[in-house]
């Protein structure tokens, strides 16, 4: 039990990971309606960008800032110069998928010759460790934790509470109206994928910050777990996306202290599967854009 | 065609007949048909009856539920409640392809077309019972197929010199004019040989000259006995085509009838039929 | 040296039979298989532990189920029936009601999990290792590392690209792959017109499958290893990449891709000298594969050969004109 316990510990941590993740991958969704399979390449690229600002000896929280801004930019780039303009020609849905997994293996290809192929860690101090019954957590990852809670309430103060919220729910809804409304779509968009790309750039760094070592290949794992808690929730749901990345944090580590940690993926693919076949549209669908028209 | 007594309002009394005195049975019975979009009532509770060989038409004021009503009878979006029977059979539950294969076809509001495939191709895949068309048959080579494939090249072409196209029959679809694509959509529908038939907005962006072909091709249709609904915005074709026109807004049947009758009903002006 | 030229042959002849049977599936029906190769790999792993002995006889050092020793061509045909097998329930899942980038990533998802599944399940098929010493077709009757053998392994399979391609021509041409072109284009609009678009999926994508399974049979018997590092997601963006290149929809733009894209970046430069720190070269061809799928997406997204539409002879006879064919499709 106490073993159990002891997961669940670690789940909340996943959690608070896979939440910054997933709430940024599926804000990318809503407001440009495509699955940008590049994210997990942002974000490993992004936590190499800490990596390379903390081995030059800066404190691990002020590069997670400078990976913050990386992945902010790359993102904006990535959309302005790449997926933005494959749209605007009125590329399909099967096309712009093609696209971003281009690019994904794109940025991982040339991240590789740049870092390698070794696994690499943070210089952190990650301060005493906390107990609460088994459950046993290092001060970074309570950190981590309460860096999750505090981002998550900004990104739903920013969307209920801001003008700016208002535009990019109502470009992501309906872009045709929203411009016809005078809403400039095309900065809201632009200010969105600054904003996700920020979320993704947090999300690699603490990422690698929980876990010993992470590499380039690390990417693809994350992915895996994000698009299960997105599609979880309900694609381009936010909130969705962070109870998704509650159950998929949990399920996943609690399934390795059950089995073995080399499966962890595949609880969430296991909870993928099941939500496609019983409720392809997700848990909290509003939108039912998963589902195919009609 | 006789001009047409008043319809009766949904479900209520029986058909009160054609001016033969004949009553008819409804082809399609439509009762309490909800379609919800996340909470949103597009479609709220809907009773119609749709007589046989007849144009009912159906129109209302952008967003009132007619393509959401439409898509919902076609099977190509499921009801969010209430039944719709075909020649007395349930089909509520039944998908879009099993419907279309009893003979219920249906357009799209918005162009269609197989963008990359021909013209005539566009028409051909409508083509059913096709010996081709099956993974096996299209193993056994065009030998097996190839009576069919002439059979309906044929078709597709007689109804693409009916309305003009046959110049045009080798051309990419995606090539062509909003106008056109809208008759390939009708050209496909007819090559099924439907029993119903559901226009969306089938001559929107169709070229006034074209319009009146395709009133008249309707009419054609309706005199042999085929049955027709549509939605439409071009009032003064309502009028020509249709008995009864069912009137839409927000949701709700808010009135049917003749056009002439319709005009009578002040709120029914008010709604939709501006002047 | 004919060692060099029969592998390249083998595996030029693989990835034209594995870009048609792509082709089909994505570039004719619109199906984003990005799980393509688990089918190859299927294939493989199928074929492989059929033809080796059980796994005690080899001194146990690998490790995998049946080893059932089985003569040609019972594998191979075994390899075809997992892959079109296997297709079923992944179709049933994800080509029902999902929303066509909802199935890409699905089949992405699928394809990563699988490899992490059989590179860990170590008992299963050797884990990371991987099956090695397969034997290769034949093997207790001809000396596989004599060149006449090499080569006539070429010659079968190319035999089976153009029994492959034969069967493709036959399914674009017809009726049925002309409504696959139309789902592709609309499937709402083929659904409306009485077609069952699950039916049209899945028979397609269970040919797809099972030309897949083939081809990793092939290519197992040749190379005699398998191992889950030869099947990772990327390759199968390398052979999206050939079809794109090619001509999505015409099966000529497929073998003309196969025989560019897999064959001349990544089989030709497998014997070029290496630059740069290791793994540069490696790096920088997926990078390039990349460019390519953007490219042409961007210049030319109906590729180098795009897809022929249906040719009908006219329908009246020209005035004085002479003999035309009757109609149908040429
Ligand atoms: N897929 C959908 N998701 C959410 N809302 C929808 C969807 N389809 C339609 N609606 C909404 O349902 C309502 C009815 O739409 P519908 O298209 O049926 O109207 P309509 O009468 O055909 O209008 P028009 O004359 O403009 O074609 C509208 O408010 C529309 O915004
Ligand atoms: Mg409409």
């Amino acid at each position: 039990m106490s073993l159990y316990l002891a997961a669940f510990g670690f789940g909340l941590v996943s959690t608070s990971v896979l939440a910054i993740a997933a709430v940024g991958f599926t804000m990318q969704f809503g407001i440009s309606n495509m699955i940008n399979l590049a994210y997990g390449e942002v974000m490993i690229a992004a936590a190499y960008a800490s990596y390379g600002l903390n081995n030059a000896g800066i404190n691990i929280w002020v590069s997670l800032l400078g990976g913050a801004v990386f992945g902010s930019v790359s993102s904006y780039l990535i959309n302005r110069v790449l997926y933005a303009p494959f749209q605007k020609k009125g590329t399909a849905l099967i096309g712009m998928v093609i696209i971003s997994l281009a690019a994904s293996l794109m940025i991982a290809n040339v991240l590789l010759p740049i870092v390698g192929y070794y696994s690499v860690s943070y210089r952190q101090n990650v301060g005493p460790t906390f107990h609460a019954g088994s459950i046993a957590l290092t001060g970074v990852q309570l950190a981590i934790m309460g860096l999750a809670i505090v981002l998550m309430l900004v990104i739903h103060s920013l969307l209920k509470l801001t003008r700016l919220g208002k535009a990019m729910r109502a470009t992501s809804a309906n872009p045709t109206l929203a411009r016809n409304c005078g809403i400039p779509t095309r900065r809201v968009i632009d200010t969105a994928w600054l904003i996700t790309g920020a979320l993704c750039g947090v999300a690699g760094t603490v990422a690698g910050m929980n876990s010993d070592t992470f590499a380039v290949a690390s990417g693809a794992g994350f992915l895996i777990s994000i698009i299960a808690a997105a599609v979880l929730g309900g694609a381009g749901n936010p909130y969705g996306a962070m109870i998704g990345a509650l159950l998929i944090g949990e399920v996943t580590e609690i399934s390795a202290a059950a089995f073995s940690p080399e499966y962890k993926e595949v609880a969430a693919f296991a909870i993928l599967v099941l939500v496609m076949v019983l409720r392809p549209q997700g848990l909290l669908a509003k939108r039912g854009t998963l589902a195919a028209a009609g | 065609m006789s001009p047409s007594a008043l319809e009766p309002t949904a479900g209520s009394a029986p058909a009160t007949g054609t001016g033969l005195g004949v009553a008819p049975q409804p082809m399609m019975t439509v009762r309490n048909v909800e379609r919800h979009f996340e909470g949103m009532r597009a479609v709220d509770g809907v009773s119609i009856d749709i007589l046989p060989g007849r144009i009912t038409g159906l129109i209302g004021p952008n967003g009132a539920g007619k393509s959401t009503l439409l898509a919902v009878l076609a099977g190509t979006l499921p009801a969010s409640g209430g039944t719709v029977t075909f020649d007395g059979t349930d089909i509520t539950e039944w998908p879009a392809w099993r419907r279309a294969r009893h003979g219920m076809i249906r357009t799209f509001q918005l162009p269609s077309e197989f963008a990359e495939l021909t013209v005539l191709e566009n028409l051909l895949v409508a083509a059913p019972n096709h010996r081709g068309e099956s993974l096996r048959g299209a193993l056994l080579g065009r030998r097996y197929w190839i009576a069919d494939e002439r059979r309906e090249v044929a078709r597709a072409r007689e109804l693409l010199a009916r309305f003009s196209l046959s110049a045009k029959e080798s051309e990419y679809a995606g090539s062509l004019s909003g106008g056109q694509k809208r008759l390939i959509e009708i050209m496909r529908a007819l090559m099924l040989q439907p029993r119903l038939l559901l226009l969306d907005e089938p001559m929107s962006g169709v070229h006034p000259s074209i319009i009146g072909e395709i009133a008249r091709y309707l009419e054609g249709l309706r005199d042999g006995g085929l049955t027709i609904l549509i939605v439409e915005h071009e009032l003064h074709m309502i009028e020509r085509l249709c008995n009864p026109v069912i009137v839409m807004a927000q949701g709700k049947v808010i009135g049917q009838g003749s056009m002439i009758e319709l005009r009578r009903q002040r709120e029914i002006v008010d709604a939709y039929l501006v002047g | 040296m004919t060692y060099y030229l029969t592998t390249l042959g083998v595996y030029a002849g693989v990835d034209i039979i594995a870009c048609l049977a792509l082709n089909l599936q994505f570039g004719v029906s619109g199906i984003v298989n990005f799980s393509f190769i688990v089918f190859q790999a299927a294939g493989a792993y199928t074929a492989a532990v059929l033809a080796l002995p059980p796994d005690s006889q080899n001194g146990g050092f690998q490790h995998y189920v049946f080893g059932a020793q089985l003569p040609f061509p019972i594998p191979w045909i075994a390899a075809a029936v997992v892959g079109g097998v296997l297709s079923v329930p992944v179709g049933l899942v994800v080509l029902r009601h999902l929303r066509v980038d909802y199935q890409a990533i699905a089949m992405l998802v699928l394809s990563v999990i699988a490899n992490l599944v059989i590179t860990n399940a170590r008992p299963f098929l050797n884990g990371a290792a991987g099956l090695s010493l397969v034997p290769q077709p034949l093997s207790d009757r001809f000396n596989a590392y004599s060149p006449t053998y090499l080569w006539a392994y070429v010659a079968v399979t190319f035999v089976c690209c153009a029994l492959v391609f034969f069967v493709s021509q036959r399914i674009v041409k017809s009726p049925y792959g002309r409504t696959l072109r139309a789902m592709r284009e609309h499937e709402l609009a083929v659904t409306a017109l009485g077609k069952n678009p699950v039916v049209l999926k899945m028979t397609i994508f269970v040919v797809g499958g099972v030309i897949a399974g083939l081809s990793g049979a092939i290519l197992v018997g040749f190379i005699t290893i398998w191992a889950p590092s030869t099947w990772l997601y990327p390759e199968t963006l390398i052979l999206f990449a050939a079809v794109i290149v090619g001509g999505r929809g015409n099966n000529w733009g497929a073998l003309f891709g196969a025989a560019l894209v897999p064959v001349g970046f990544e089989e030709a430069t497998r014997y070029l000298p290496q630059f740069g720190p290791p793994g540069l070269v490696p790096a920088l061809q997926w990078v390039a594969i990349g460019l390519l799928i953007i490219g042409f997406l961007w210049f030319r997204p109906k590729g180098v050969l795009p897809e022929k539409p249906g040719r009908f002879a006219a329908a009246t006879p020209v005035v004085g004109a002479r003999l035309t064919k009757e109609p149908g499709v040429s």
